[in-house]
């Protein structure tokens, strides 16, 4: 019995060591996502890679947050090199692939503006990304040889829907982030601009004054008597 | 006795776990001088964890080969006072951590620190890159060795603060909404003071106008 649990101990550490898709043990849930924002400078075309593996599901969603136009050209591309899809001049998009091996590619393309940089925010949504019976594996060590036994497997499959949902209530709160970034800058350029033209037309205004009181003094300033 | 034994195998399987977390993060090339950087929007007093590997293209094998020793990677923070908060370098594989004070847009960025352009030999540098905020960016497994938690002490303690985590968020969205509004009524209060200001401006010109040139025809005794 000591001998058995010392052996599925050592098994536990092999299986941990040469293993390649062991997730932290922190997630509980399946999926993991990554959000990143960067900017894009004028005329700049920026690419992102993704090892996936076979039979598991990459989701991609972005959206500009800032910069003229707010839009932007979107490619994904297979390990092999066809693209699956392509967006023109969008300003956000979501995307589903269910993978092979490889990696994925997916780009930004800004290269149709020539004056405005444009910040982008994307987020990748992996699924099934580690092999199933390895969770189950692991739970088995976890089995305790208490009497709660079973008791503590109830409590365990509450916290991971707590978790789960948790989870996703932090992905939803990302997406609120981005999409208010994006109204916020787009206010604030309305702020910008608003103060620009107002102060533009003031000056505009007073400068076309003064030349056309000046021209209208200049047709009379020679000595010529106008006739009446 | 036995449940202790249990509990180090399962704290060594843990610690595994958090190892080998980097194995697939996403991944971008960069040239020689050139900056990659990146913005995280994050509350104040959150902890991000960022986590890069390096590769070289080795033109030989037509591969990318773990980086050379020596090719080192600078990593610089700045704060949404463009303060910066964290400027060192790393090895070509390394790990960077700070706490925001501030509650903004940080700003991370990454350039390699070679100064000899041959060596990336027209290739670029392939760079693995994981940021972590938050409560992702506690080490579970240490935390749990340190305050000697049971598993389900662990788990409860992280989804407290997982809890945490979104409250800080939400206190911060509200704190961004304000500034929000803030500027929109602000905009909206411009709007209508420049408006009359310029329409005022433009009958005291006209005004002016008429009357600075109907004393100058008097003058000229045109009038």
């Amino acid at each position: 019995m000591e001998v058995g649990r010392v052996i599925v101990c050592a098994l536990a550490v092999f299986v941990a060591l040469f293993s390649e898709r062991f997730v932290v043990l922190a997630s509980f849930s399946q999926s993991m996502d990554s959000d990143f924002t960067f900017t894009l400078p004028a005329g700049r075309k920026e690419c992102f890679f993704q090892t996936m593996k076979k039979d598991a599901s990459l989701e991609i969603e972005y959206q500009v947050l800032d910069g003229a136009g707010l839009d932007v050209d979107f490619l994904i591309s297979s390990p092999s090199g066809q693209v699956l899809f392509s967006d023109y001049h969008k300003s956000d998009g979501v995307h589903t692939v269910e993978t092979v091996d490889g990696d994925y590619m997916f780009c930004f393309d800004n290269t149709f503006s020539t004056v405005s940089e444009k910040l982008i925010f994307f987020e990748l949504i992996l699924d099934n990304m580690e092999i199933e019976e390895e969770q189950d594996d692991w739970k088995e060590y976890v089995q305790g040889t208490d009497i709660l036994d079973m008791k503590l497997e109830d409590i365990m499959d509450t916290i991971n829907n707590v978790k789960a949902r948790l989870g996703k209530s932090v992905h939803i709160q990302t997406v609120l982030r981005a999409f208010e970034a994006r109204d916020r800058n787009i206010q604030e350029s309305n702020f910008d601009r608003v103060n620009f033209w107002s102060i533009t037309n003031m000056v505009v205004m007073m400068v076309i004054s003064g030349i056309q009181v000046y021209l209208v003094r200049s047709l009379f300033e020679d000595k010529r008597k106008v006739r009446t | 006795m036995v449940s202790v034994r249990m509990r180090s195998c399962v704290l060594s399987v843990l610690l595994l776990n958090v190892f080998y977390n980097v194995v697939s993060s996403l991944y971008f090339h960069i040239g020689e001088t050139e900056k990659k950087c990146f913005i995280e929007e994050i509350p104040d007093e959150t902890m991000i964890i960022g986590n890069y590997r390096t590769q070289l293209y080795d033109k030989q094998r037509e591969e990318y080969l773990p980086a050379t020793q020596g090719l080192g990677m600078f990593v610089e923070v700045k704060d949404p006072d463009d303060k910066v908060i964290l400027s060192r370098q790393y090895g070509s594989e390394g790990r960077f951590t700070f706490t925001s004070h501030t509650p903004g847009e940080h700003q991370i960025c990454l350039h390699s620190n070679s100064s000899k352009f041959a060596l990336f030999a027209g290739g670029l540098l392939r760079v693995h890159l994981d940021i972590q905020v938050g409560e992702h960016a506690n080490n579970y497994a240490e935390i749990a060795a340190k305050d000697k938690l049971t598993e389900l002490q662990l788990r409860v303690r992280q989804l407290v603060e997982q809890v945490d985590q979104i409250q800080k968020e939400q206190n911060y969205q509200r704190y961004r909404e304000e500034r929000f509004r803030q500027t929109s009524e602000s905009t909206n209060q411009r709007v209508l003071w420049w408006s009359i200001v310029q329409t005022l401006i433009l009958v005291a010109i006209g005004i002016w106008q008429m009357r600075h040139l109907k004393s100058f025809f008097e003058a000229k005794k045109l009038v």
